[in-house]
């Protein structure tokens, strides 16, 4: 399927991207008109024609569609592009920064110290906005711990980083068992403990419309810095012999990549496989060079997620947290995956 | 070679530290257009810490590197990467690139991270793929190809950086027999056509046959700086690598070194070098 595609044909950079963006267009319009009151593709376009003002809608019919589409079915929906977006770009991130395949984003200690954010807000009862900036800055704390014992022991050398990340995520994983423990085991601990399975339930308009454009922003950094990524895969002597500045390099795209995993767990809570699994996919479809595969694995990623929310919405009565949905779907994709990957790699 | 001389990298008392050990002692190391310059030295006698100091790569303790006149520091990662080029021993990539993906990397420096891949860029990639006959290659991933055509696509992305000058390290490491010889006679014609070459390497039959220029690299130094058959000796090589040889010549005048007798007992490593 790969063997005759050849990525630096003209046009076949934006063919990709569009195909994706049109996957996932399609989806959002799928993942608007499904649920409990289905509605037509007609109705959601006639909607939109009437919110423009470029068609009459009766004002009863005009409420109740602003009611399903704009109050109940569009947060959510931003929320799965934002946060299957940025986890699966922070995840081919971190893969291109660490020259390992099998990174995810957690590498560094971001989700483990944003989880232990979060559940530290819960027990402090915090309020909502509390929880998230909480959970926000915990993450950014746990890559910055595992930054600060790489630079303690090693310049800049990838181990360290690797060895950092370890002793943080286990650090803030501690810290996080301390919380459980002390946690109310009547009120607050299902409550951190359902938090941590990932539900996209609690986004409201608000905290998506804010995020949209520094996610977008981000999401636009990376792509950009997706040249510099192909030439650190060589190793950092040659990467610098063709004008990289390694070092600002790295730390530039881990703090885009950090800032983007902290963004969903204080969105949506731990949402697993999916920043590990999509680069993967995406890989097969453009090839490894990261100027591509960046944009193409937040378009697909956006798409995943979304996806995932509308399995984990439809497919009982009872919502199922989507974080379980995403691990029950990644494993089976992940192992097909690998058995058309793994010839390429060497490692 | 005078300073001011087109494309000519200078190394001026170059000294380096590693702790207390002084790995570079003041040395002193031309080499511009037209030049291959070899670089010999014994296993551990500093040859990649002085390659890592001309790419700028490592900063000395003492002595500076000088780009047409110009200090290294002073030229900025991206000017300096569109003069000076750097092929490292054939590696293996963690993703599979193609060739074609490889090449255009030489682009880099030109073409940076904002400005799209244009067609003089394409161009310089054909011309460096078509230059090192590996066109055939291109849309083949870099992870499946063999030593010698890793090597052949590494010194394809050098070409299209565009600089006159490049530095190669052990390019023959690894290669089969047909594989080195193919790749000198292409090294020969790069700097016949006006590249400057300095490579390191392990082969002193390599340097007489290929090099314009064969530095000697002992003790911290350059022992021996100068024209190939001047400064290989059967004498030279027993103080740069403790072991006996004789010099041999072919029928067609080609020469060559042969070991007189291996044994386990000829001293090696810290070895004084006595000119």
């Amino acid at each position: 399927m790969l063997k005759d595609f050849h990525p630096e044909k003209c046009g076949s950079r934006s063919g990709t991207l569009g195909a994706l963006a049109l996957i996932l267009c399609a989806l959002i319009f799928h993942a608007l008109s499904t649920g409990r009151y289905p509605l037509a593709l007609g109705d959601i376009l006639h909607f939109l024609a009437a919110s423009c003002g470029w068609a009459d809608m009766p004002g009863e019919r005009y409420a109740l569609l602003y009611n399903i589409l704009v109050e109940i079915r569009l947060p959510r929906v931003l929320a799965a592009i934002l946060i299957g977006a940025s986890l699966s770009i922070s995840g081919a991130a971190f893969q291109g920064v660490f020259q390992n395949p099998l990174v995810s984003p957690n590498l560094l200690g971001v989700l483990s110290g944003a989880a232990f954010g979060a559940a530290l807000g819960l027990l402090l009862n915090g309020s909502w906005f509390f929880v998230q900036a909480s959970a926000f800055s915990c993450g950014i704390a746990g890559v910055f711990l595992a930054l600060l014992v790489a630079r303690a022991f090693g310049q800049d050398s990838l181990l360290m980083l690797i060895l950092g990340g370890i002793i943080s995520g286990a650090f803030f994983s501690a810290l996080l068992s301390i919380v459980k423990y002390a946690a109310d085991p009547e009120n607050t601990l299902p409550g951190i403990v359902i938090w941590l399975m990932g539900s996209l339930s609690a986004t409201t308009l608000e905290d998506t419309l804010w995020l949209l454009a520094p996610v977008m922003a981000l999401i636009l950094a990376l792509s950009l810095l997706g040249r510099w990524l192909d030439a650190t895969a060589m190793g950092d002597d040659e990467a610098r012999a063709l004008g990289v500045p390694v070092g600002f390099a790295r730390y530039a795209v881990i703090c885009c990549a950090t800032l983007l995993s902290s963004v969903t767990v204080s969105l949506a809570g731990m949402i697993g496989w999916v920043g590990l699994v999509i680069p993967h996919i995406a890989r097969l479809i453009t090839g490894p060079g990261h100027r591509l595969l960046l944009p193409a694995s937040a378009l697909l990623g956006a798409s995943f997620l979304l996806f995932s929310d509308l399995v984990a919405r439809n497919a009982s009565s009872q919502e199922i947290p989507i974080g379980i949905i995403t691990e029950l779907f990644g494993i089976p994709v992940f192992l097909i995956v690998l058995r058309r990957a793994r010839r390429g790699w060497n490692a | 070679m005078p300073e001011s001389a087109p494309n000519t990298l200078c190394a001026e008392r170059l000294t380096f530290r590693r702790g207390r050990r002084l790995v570079l002692d003041q040395v002193d190391l031309t080499f511009g257009q037209g030049e291959i310059l070899a670089l010999l030295g014994a296993n551990g006698s500093g040859k990649t810490t002085l390659l890592r100091c001309l790419l700028g790569l490592l900063r000395p303790d003492g002595g500076m590197v000088r780009l047409n006149g110009e200090p290294l520091p002073r030229l900025g990662r991206g000017r300096l990467a569109t003069m000076l080029a750097y092929v490292p021993q054939a590696h293996v990539a963690p993703f599979p690139y193609t060739v074609h993906e490889i090449v255009l990397l030489g682009r880099l420096p030109r073409h940076g991270l904002w400005r799209s891949v244009s067609a003089e860029d394409r161009r310089a990639v054909e011309e460096a793929l078509a230059r090192m006959e590996i066109t055939a290659l291109r849309a083949r991933p870099y992870t499946e190809l063999s030593g010698g055509e890793r090597q052949l696509a590494l010194i394809a992305r050098a070409l299209a950086q565009g600089a006159r000058l490049i530095i190669l390290d052990e390019p023959v490491a690894g290669l089969d027999f047909g594989h080195q010889m193919r790749l000198l006679a292409c090294l020969r014609e790069l700097a016949a056509s006006g590249f400057g070459i300095l490579k390191t390497t392990h082969h002193p039959d390599q340097a007489l046959a290929v090099a314009t220029r064969v530095a000697l690299l002992a003790d911290a130094r350059v022992q021996a700086d100068g024209p190939p058959a001047e400064i290989l000796s059967p004498e030279t090589i027993e103080r740069l690598y403790g072991v006996k040889v004789e010099r041999l010549s072919s029928a067609s005048g080609q020469q060559t070194f042969v070991p007189r007798a291996l044994s386990m007992t000829t001293k090696h490593g810290a070895m004084e070098y006595q000119p």
